[in-house]
């Protein structure tokens, strides 16, 4: 029991970081625009973040610095997409490329160089609780950050009215600029706040849960950010959910590494991106319209509640992702 | 219109606001030494992201790597103003890290920068970081170019795996000596003659480390976080094994079957994102799998700085680093003590001949100062003990480190079996020196692969 609440605890640490990356790859998502640059941003505001927090040495500055790198890269991605109305997704990928490669670059003196952390803090009293205290309250800010970012951003969306702006934005932007909305100064807003929280998924990884910088230090988890985006069918709860469950697949992974000797070690660093793959597959086949065409083939009594499941697990895209806003 | 909401903007000073809360605590430990060269690189990243107008950048960077040393030496030579430039002899180094790990390369640049100090006429260039991960394209035969360009007329390469660079390199300047660290080419005859070898006999540095690892755990259950299989990680491993068996028995007389080693192979030196393991994972699960020593044989403090994340969340945890003496400073209360290599006073002797045209291609591996192993100007390993080692236990491995200095415990003595059964060392007798450092297997009882 105690091994089991240890472990829980520390799916819901490992995760911290790409519920902050999912965040914000939802939120500018939700508005409309795709950020494909994510991976890139990440290393970016790892790498920033950490040697900073290295030179000045202090963590809280190093984070800042962070979202400031992300909201820059938000910014080009927007600049050249909504502004210049240039492709998201080319845009998204070179910068992605570009993160990657600079990261490295600009990264190279402080590679593997010991350097601060975000400090341990249990609360006090909560801490102290069987179970539950020893899953949530006995780690750090960070953390506990990530948390309330889930529900913090599910209030946005669905319970305010600026998050409901954000979401006509993808849903139909067209509807929003007839009510008076400048959509593209939303947009650019959306983004760049999603970006920040990007950067400071990137510092979580190198102040916290991987200390350090080295090269392509978060390797990869860019693109597992975004998919999880999907998988959680732009939804915050879902998406969270994705987080721990892909940070649950990591620390298995490492784990059957001793049951399992024969078998490479590559296998389980790659086994839960593969995983992932999979599980992404099967939403979208449930969602796709050959399952529509399935049901309808079922004999009559289960066709509503088949139907009911399906589409409470499918979850479509915002309708207007990825597509150019043009005033009418 | 209506205006961009200021909810977003409500949203993310609470975010920064909770992190900025962070710092408030007192910042945790950074490693005191060399970080100084870094200091203007981030701020230089952040406001360039936004543009990807890096070029004029891009030709400055690569050349500060070999600019550094120069402005190092610049420095320090004072004491010797009486050497002109033309006779001043110049060696280099080759690290396959970086010169400021906390660990293996740490070492050795510090090894370098003690010949420099005190050994009037040298001076010091290096460049570091040479491995896949960090500069794909850069090999060790290039590296060796780049020094020899610079006037380097002594080279060190200090990896296990600059064997076959070191050797082509050498065969091509026949008029320039090398020391291979942790190498064995004049051993086994395949390298030239100008090509000498030095090793520590860390084994006993790491049997120390192993007995204090057994003294201190509460379970019993120690772990190893491996780097690559070699025969040198392997006889390390198994020479902390036998530390830590015998302190068991002997000190906590406690049977051996109680005694839980296990090693797990990260696959290389340190981290190298989508290559290795992780080693931050690996340690955090020792950790969560009950393992309450994690001992290190990789080149950088991981291992150090999870279980001291661990011990501050209240879990009885300690570690035990390894290479660097300053290697504790990462997770003071929890370090059981460090095992280090101190590289310095052997390169003055080596270069020393070299330069007065005296090389012995030698395959040299030395072992402590037994008259005080911590003596830095004649040790090449020691071992320091950490604040996490009770005064109690501390003084067990005094005398631990007493018997072993005056060798009448011989650790690698029969009867010892490999993890395959078969025997290594027969009743009786003790493993000779080529038997030790050929390591073929672990042995049995530790838990982990031999081979990759």
């Amino acid at each position: 029991m105690d091994q089991l609440t240890r472990d829980l605890a520390s799916v819901l640490a490992a995760a911290a970081p790409l519920i902050f990356a999912t965040m914000g790859a939802l939120i500018c998502e939700r508005a409309g625009v795709i950020n494909l640059s994510l991976d890139g941003t990440i290393l970016m505001g790892a790498m920033a973040g950490f040697s900073l927090a290295l030179a000045v040495n202090s963590v809280p500055l190093g984070f800042v610095t962070a979202a400031l790198v992300g909201a820059c890269f938000a910014l080009v991605l927007c600049f050249l997409s909504l502004s210049l109305g240039q492709s998201q997704t080319a845009v998204g990928f070179v910068l992605a490329l570009l993160g990657t490669e600079l990261s490295s670059f600009l990264g190279a003196p402080v590679v593997r160089v010991p350097g601060p952390s975000v400090p341990f803090m249990p609360i006090p009293i909560l801490s102290e609780i069987p179970i539950i205290g020893v899953m949530l309250f006995r780690h750090d800010l960070l953390i506990y950050a990530s948390f309330l970012l889930v529900p913090l951003t599910w209030w946005f969306l669905f319970r305010t009215r600026s998050g409901l702006t954000l979401r006509a934005l993808g849903e139909r932007p067209e509807a929003a600029f007839a009510r008076g909305i400048n959509v593209t100064r939303w947009r650019y807003m959306a983004c760049i706040v999603g970006g920040m929280l990007v950067g400071i998924a990137g510092a979580a990884y190198s102040l916290d849960l991987k200390q350090g910088w080295s090269y392509r230090h978060t390797f990869g988890m860019g693109w597992i950010a975004l998919a999880i985006v999907i998988f959680g069918g732009w939804r915050p709860w879902r998406v969270a959910l994705g987080c721990y469950l892909f940070a649950a697949l990591e620390i298995l992974a490492l784990r059957s590494q001793g049951t399992l000797r024969t078998i490479p070690t590559q296998v389980f660093q790659v086994a839960p991106f593969v995983l992932m793959i999979l599980v992404l597959a099967l939403v979208n086949l449930i969602a796709s319209p050959t399952m529509r065409r399935r049901i309808a083939s079922l004999p009559k009594p289960l066709q509503s509640p088949v139907a009911a499941i399906v589409n409470r697990i499918a979850a479509p895209a915002p309708a207007a992702l990825g597509k150019p806003f043009e005033r009418p | 219109m209506r205006r961009p909401p200021v909810h977003l903007l409500v949203l993310l000073l609470l975010i920064v606001g909770l992190l900025a809360a962070c710092g408030s605590a007192p910042a945790a430990p950074v490693a005191a030494p060399t970080e100084a060269p870094v200091v203007e690189e981030p701020t230089e990243a952040t406001e360039e992201s936004t543009e990807a107008e890096e070029p004029t950048e891009a030709t400055e960077e690569p050349t500060e790597a070999t600019e550094e040393p120069a402005e190092a030496t610049d420095e320090e030579p004072t004491e010797a103003p009486a050497v002109s430039e033309d006779d001043e002899y110049v060696f280099g180094m080759v690290l396959v890290g970086p010169i400021n790990d906390g660990g293996w390369n740490q070492a050795h640049f510090e090894g370098g920068e003690y010949v420099e100090a005190n050994l009037p006429g040298t001076r010091f260039i290096y460049i570091d970081k040479v491995n896949p991960a960090d500069r794909p394209n850069v090999t060790v035969e290039q590296a060796v170019e780049e020094l020899v360009g610079q006037g380097a007329r002594f080279i060190i390469t200090n990896s296990a795996e600059f064997a076959d660079g070191t050797n082509t390199a050498a065969a091509a300047h026949p008029d320039i000596y090398f020391l291979h660290a942790s190498g064995d080419g004049v051993l086994t005859g395949e390298a030239p003659e100008n090509v000498t070898n030095l090793m520590g006999r860390m084994e006993y540095g790491k049997m120390i480390a192993g007995c204090a690892a057994a003294l201190q755990s509460e379970n019993g259950r120690l772990a190893y976080l491996g780097p690559l299989i070699d025969p040198e990680t392997r006889r390390l491993v198994n020479a902390t094994f036998l530390g830590a068996q015998y302190c068991w028995e002997t000190y906590r007389e406690r049977p051996v079957e109680e005694l839980e080693f296990k090693v797990t192979w990260i696959g290389f030196w340190f981290n190298i994102p989508g290559v290795t393991l992780d080693p931050t994972r690996v340690a955090t699960d020792f950790i969560s799998e009950g393992y309450d020593v994690i001992i290190s044989g990789i080149d950088t403090t991981e291992g150090l700085v999870e279980a001291n994340k661990a011990a501050q969340a209240g879990q009885n945890v300690w570690a035990v680093p390894y290479d660097y003496i300053d290697a504790c400073a990462q997770g003071e209360e929890i370090c059981l003590g460090v095992p280090y290599f101190n590289w310095g006073p052997r390169y003055i002797e080596i270069i020393d001949e070299a330069r007065a045209g005296n090389f012995m291609a030698r395959w040299e591996w030395l072992g402590p100062d037994w008259s005080d192993i911590n003596n830095l100007e004649t040790s090449m390993i020691g071992f320091i003990k950490g604040a996490g080692l009770t005064e109690e236990n501390g003084a067990i491995i005094d005398e631990f480190i007493a018997k072993l200095a005056e060798g009448d415990l011989q650790l690698f003595s029969g009867p010892l079996f490999f993890q395959d059964g078969s025997e290594f060392v027969a009743e009786g007798a003790v493993a000779t020196d080529e038997e030790i450092w050929n390591t073929p297997q672990l042995l049995q009882g530790i838990e982990g692969q031999s081979a990759p």
